[in-house]
């Protein structure tokens, strides 16, 4: 299919949203994942069934996905946004789509640092006004001139990635043939293990790594879905800790 | 005279009421990020967090100017349960601008000394456990297409955020900067992120059993017989091995320091190949 310019321009507001200050704060945890945001690139494109299912697939790369102390690790709100426009408009599968979204994500990086080099500027105007005890000029400096530079560097480049990305794309699967396509839904496979990874690495300590291995072994032994470890989760969870806890009264 | 002046700024004591509160919290959660930058991060979102509380503190100009340029210093933490410094940093300022000795160093040494603890325990809270643990259930259910999953996902972390920003503001302006140090010795942050951590493990083992797929296409001969290693050997012993063979092989190069895009260059290269000369 062709996106048109009206879906380009909804497509290029999504990614600008989702790195905007507008939604009180928890943007950066809803519209700014792939999971959201693909629902939404869905929608715009009229299916927001095959983009919440390409938005999912995508968003497990970015499971482990941390931005501390203004360092980023890949982009996932482009990689989201725009791995899922280019996906549904030239019909790739949800793993081949996420192996190009990867690379995507890496270009935002260059988008994250220009707004954090060229925002300085905008705080040092602030520092005149807080000179003059001006508060409503603090206000101003903190709002209005960089969500303008922000949408600038934002909307346009999705904008146009939109418009002309996916025919590129197509072209270019087209000419290479059934091998790359087979190649993309394979390394689109293996990807995830890299985002799960990056999780552990926060959370893979001590003792809960036994959970790590039974939480996958519930899955491919018992077949039972996300929630459900989730809820047993849960309940393995208390007991633990309510164990462990006990333990160390008695001791005591 | 001038102790008769004196005696009227005590008696008209300046106390800031729930509302202050929480304007300057909705301020924060909305624009904590609108002006983040490598110079100074979030200073110029916490001087306009704080834009209400001064204008009711401080009448006088330089009074207001002196305030702003205090909070306009370099600031960085998590943004929600690094608001407990803000609401400290609050009752400081009403303490302040009722006449007792708080020394705008003071004030800077508080945000600064907790601002790095907080954004530790916050991001691991927040983004280590919190948001990958809700990401699981929202894509385990949208990964077949079920709406549900961005709407569920959507509507839960976002209450859970909310929440834990408010609440820790308010914490912080009513206990202030002792009893908040008195929080962080206790380690009432280290049994949530012990508990969450332990439930992660268990969703990510999930997902990893689920999400990541890899198998192979390798057929051995063995004399008359073949075996499918994939479909005779693997998925009879364990289905999900090779996924959970190259999770661990990844987070083993990530422990020793190996770059994310260096891994990934290696996933596309070796998935590449693989595929190519049919072993995957």
């Amino acid at each position: 299919m062709q996106i048109s310019i009206f879906q380009a321009i909804l497509i290029g507001l999504v990614y600008y949203l989702g790195n905007a200050t507008w939604l009180i704060g928890i943007g950066y945890y809803t519209m700014y994942r792939p999971l959201v945001n693909g629902f939404f690139v869905g929608l715009i494109l009229g299916n927001p069934v095959l983009g919440t299912m390409i938005g999912a697939t995508i968003n497990l790369m970015y499971l482990g996905f941390i931005s501390a102390g203004g360092a980023l690790p890949g982009d996932p709100c482009l990689a989201g946004t725009l791995g899922t426009a280019i996906a549904i408009a030239s019909g790739i599968e949800p793993e081949a789509a996420l192996a190009l979204a990867v690379p995507i994500g890496l270009l935002g990086t260059l988008i994250w640092f220009a707004k954090m080099t060229v925002n300085a500027f905008f705080v040092h105007k602030a520092d005149q006004y807080a000179e003059e005890g001006n508060t409503k000029g603090i206000a101003f400096m903190n709002i209005v001139p960089p969500q303008i530079f922000l949408f600038i560097i934002t909307f346009f480049p999705v904008f146009f990635a939109a418009l002309y990305g996916p025919t590129a794309i197509k072209s270019a699967i087209d000419f290479l043939g059934t091998n790359v396509l087979n190649s993309l839904i394979v390394i689109g496979g293996m990807m995830p293990a890299l985002g799960i990874a990056m999780n552990l690495k926060a959370i893979f300590k001590g003792d809960n790594r036994i959970f790590y291995f039974l939480g996958f072994l519930l899955t491919v032994y018992l077949k039972l879905d996300i929630i459900a470890v989730g809820l047993f989760g849960v309940v393995l969870t208390l007991i633990y800790m309510k164990l462990k806890k006990g333990g160390s009264e008695v001791v005591r | 005279m001038s102790d008769n002046t004196l005696n009227n700024q005590d008696v008209k004591r300046k106390q800031l009421t729930k509302k202050d509160l929480r304007k300057s919290w909705i301020r924060w959660m909305t624009f904590s990020h609108s002006c983040y930058n490598y110079e100074r991060m979030q200073s110029l979102g916490f001087a306009h967090s704080m834009c209400p509380i001064i204008n009711k503190l401080y009448d006088k100009k330089e009074d207001k100017a002196a305030a702003l340029k205090r909070h306009l210093a370099f600031f960085n933490t998590e943004p929600n349960v690094g608001t407990m410094v803000h609401g400290i940093t609050i009752a400081m300022e009403e303490e302040r601008a009722n006449g007792v000795e708080i020394s705008d160093e003071a004030i800077n040494s508080v945000k600064t000394g907790l601002m790095g603890p907080l954004a530790g325990i916050g991001d691991t809270i927040t983004q280590g456990v919190i948001t990958p643990i809700l990401l699981a259930l929202g894509i385990g259910i949208a990964k077949d297409g079920n709406l549900m999953g961005p709407i569920l996902y959507t509507v839960l972390i976002s209450a859970i955020i909310i929440w834990i920003s408010y609440t820790l503001w308010m914490r912080g302006y009513k206990l202030g900067k002792s009893a908040v140090e008195q929080i962080l010795g206790e380690g009432i942050f280290n049994n949530v992120i012990e508990g969450a951590g332990i439930l992660g493990c268990t969703v990510i083992g999930a997902l990893t059993g689920k999400y990541v797929t890899l198998s192979t296409s390798v057929v051995m001969k063995m004399g008359e017989g073949q075996v499918a290693l994939q479909a005779d050997l693997f998925d009879k012993i364990m289905p999900g091995l090779l996924p959970l063979l190259l999770t661990l092989g990844v987070y083993k190069l990530l422990e020793k320091g190996k770059s994310p895009i260096k891994i990934m260059l290696y996933i596309i290269l070796i998935g590449a190949v693989g595929s190519l000369i049919k072993i995957f």
